[in-house]
């Protein structure tokens, strides 16, 4: 039995749906938006049609694309010829937001992970293979999570590309920059530990 | 390190209690049987583990009219409080606060406190199938280092990863599955070994004390051996290799750290199948207390030691015996039957009067 009427309670059941929402939530949200001037709730309506008209995946990297092309791709200041592989669009905001990488991206949309059924053939491999040879890739960096099956992957894909004859590199794992090492957890410590490198003088 | 105090609401049976522990000595929970002498030993391992040490689902735990189970203790390392409040709900996530803050790893909570458990399901460490043993051994490094923890944690991972996979593949599989399974392997033949190599060590130190404390409870000179065995020989990476059509036809990882064992043997002879019941429940004690004086030694500090109903099935002079090889440590001990003569407590609580106190 519907706690409110028709289109409040197909409201409710919508917001419900998405991620990080409770039926608490979805609740205050929907009469939220039943209180809000018309225009100021419409905006929200019309962001989401237009995201889902006109937002695809760039038939290059599959990162997020306002047409054929995404952003990156279609900006030619950028190296062509380093490629950073990242499993989610959103990484590729984290590594941008760093400032020191100007190539271009390769979105896997996901990672390895046999439980869950993601095999080579549910990720962007096959594409990114391509490109080495079309695009003529001298460096492809390896920027997985650095999880158990993020670490599966960039291990599966160094095995692939290395034979291939390009500069194949994985993203170190340490610890954050202006924090202090006595807050560090063990493991990330450990792998900086690990990764350590030779101080030149 | 030790408990100062302890209390406890809505755990199993348990409605509400609360105690204030001695720091050095024995605190002995007496009461007769189902009325929660095992609960407040459970509740315990739970603060320090955030899992039940008898392997129950977190529901199991909350007291059956209730919503919530709440556990609160207070710990002193060398002079340093630690408060650690544990709330466990039947919905929801169950969270734990570690000086009124979210624990976020497993380390906040083991700086608070550690324990060594001994109950009576623990013979089957002795008795039981290698899988039991395994699970010991495991403990022990989890206890000792958080970073073996994480090496424990990591080898289940990539073993059902690798199991999905092998499912999923077949016996004859294409190329480029093959390529993902040797990335599986691999990371499996990195993280086993590694597991093997701690557990082997852990063995190894463990032995000479595990035989000395055996022969001190025994009362007897009979000899208890300790030796790992791996289900592989020389590198894992090149067996897996050799195995792996095994593995494809079986759809199954037959070989790694999940299928190793600790052999325990008496006077020579295979201590499962070979050694009677209050030798195999002995040799399980040794076992549990070599660790706990390894544990020791490696943190600095002695873990809480709790043994629960410990003396059910030692006769009179064993337990004496026992008692008299305990280590000094803080001990928390629970019997159902009279406490045998000899066992110095520096207090002896009744758990029902515990209950009506509190309420």
């Amino acid at each position: 039995m519907p706690a409110f009427s028709g289109p409040l309670q197909a409201l409710v059941d919508e917001l419900g749906r998405l991620p990080g929402v409770g039926p608490k939530s979805a609740q205050r949200i929907a009469f939220y938006l039943l209180k809000v001037p018309g225009p100021d709730a419409l905006r929200l309506a019309d962001a989401i049609t237009a995201v889902k008209e006109r937002m695809t995946l760039c038939t290059r990297c599959f990162n997020v694309a306002e047409g054929e092309l995404c952003a990156i791709c279609l900006d030619d200041r950028r190296d062509s010829t380093v490629v950073c592989v990242v499993e989610d669009p959103r990484d590729i905001v984290a590594v941008e937001k760093t400032g020191e990488f100007a190539g271009r991206y390769h979105v896997l949309q996901g990672a390895l992970n046999p439980i869950e059924g993601v095999g080579p053939d549910q990720l962007r491999v096959r594409e990114l293979l391509a490109r080495v040879d079309a695009e003529g890739l001298t460096e492809i960096i390896l920027c997985t999570n650095p999880n158990l099956e993020g670490e599966a992957t960039a291990m599966y894909l160094a095995r692939l590309l290395n034979p291939l004859g390009l500069t194949v590199t994985r993203i170190a794992s340490g610890l954050p920059v202006g924090g202090d090492l006595e807050y560090a957890d063990e493991l990330t410590l450990g792998r900086a530990l690990e990764g350590r490198r030779t101080v030149e003088a | 390190m030790f408990l100062v105090h302890l209390e406890i609401t809505g755990f199993r049976n348990l409605r509400h209690l609360a105690l204030d522990l001695d720091p050095e000595g024995t605190t002995a929970i007496v009461g007769p049987n189902g009325s929660g002498k095992t609960s407040l030993v459970e509740a315990v391992g739970y603060l320090a583990t955030q899992r039940s040490f008898r392997g129950a689902p977190r529901d199991a735990l909350i007291a059956r009219d209730s919503r919530s189970a709440v556990v609160r203790g207070l710990t002193d390392t060398d002079g340093r409080r630690v408060s650690i409040d544990a709330e466990l709900r039947r919905e929801g996530p169950s969270r734990t606060l570690v000086n009124r803050k979210p624990a976020r790893r497993r380390s906040d909570l083991l700086d608070g406190l550690r324990t060594t458990i001994f109950s009576p399901e623990d013979t089957e460490t002795v008795r039981g199938g290698p899988a039991a043993r395994r699970a010991f051994l495991d403990d022990v490094l989890a206890l000792c280092d958080v970073r073996q923890a994480a090496l424990v944690d990591e080898v289940e991972r990539v073993l059902r990863q690798r199991g999905a996979l092998l499912r999923q593949a077949g016996p004859r599989p294409p190329a480029d599955v093959l390529v993902t399974l040797d990335v599986w392997d691999d990371r499996l033949a990195r993280a086993g070994t590694a597991l093997a190599d701690a557990r082997d060590a852990l063995v190894r130190s463990l032995e000479p004390i595990a035989a000395r404390t055996y022969r001190a409870v025994a009362g007897r000179p009979d000899d208890l051996q300790l030796s790992y065995r791996r289900s592989w020989e020389g590198d894992l990476g090149a067996a897996l290799a050799a195995g792996r059509t095994d593995d494809l036809r079986r759809a199954a990882s037959l070989i790694g750290p999940h299928r190793d064992e600790m052999d325990v043997t008496l006077e020579g002879l295979p201590a499962r199948t070979h050694a009677s019941q209050g030798e195999q429940r002995t040799a399980a004690l040794a076992l549990t207390l070599a660790a706990h004086r390894l544990a020791t030694d490696q943190l600095g500090s002695p873990p809480v030691l709790l043994l629960d109903d410990v003396f059910s099935e030692l006769d009179p002079e064993r337990s004496a015996l026992l008692t008299a090889s305990l280590p000094a440590a803080q001990t928390l001990l629970t019997t159902a039957s009279p406490l045998p003569s000899g066992v110095a407590t520096a207090q002896v609580l009744d758990i029902r009067v515990l209950q009506e106190g509190a309420a």
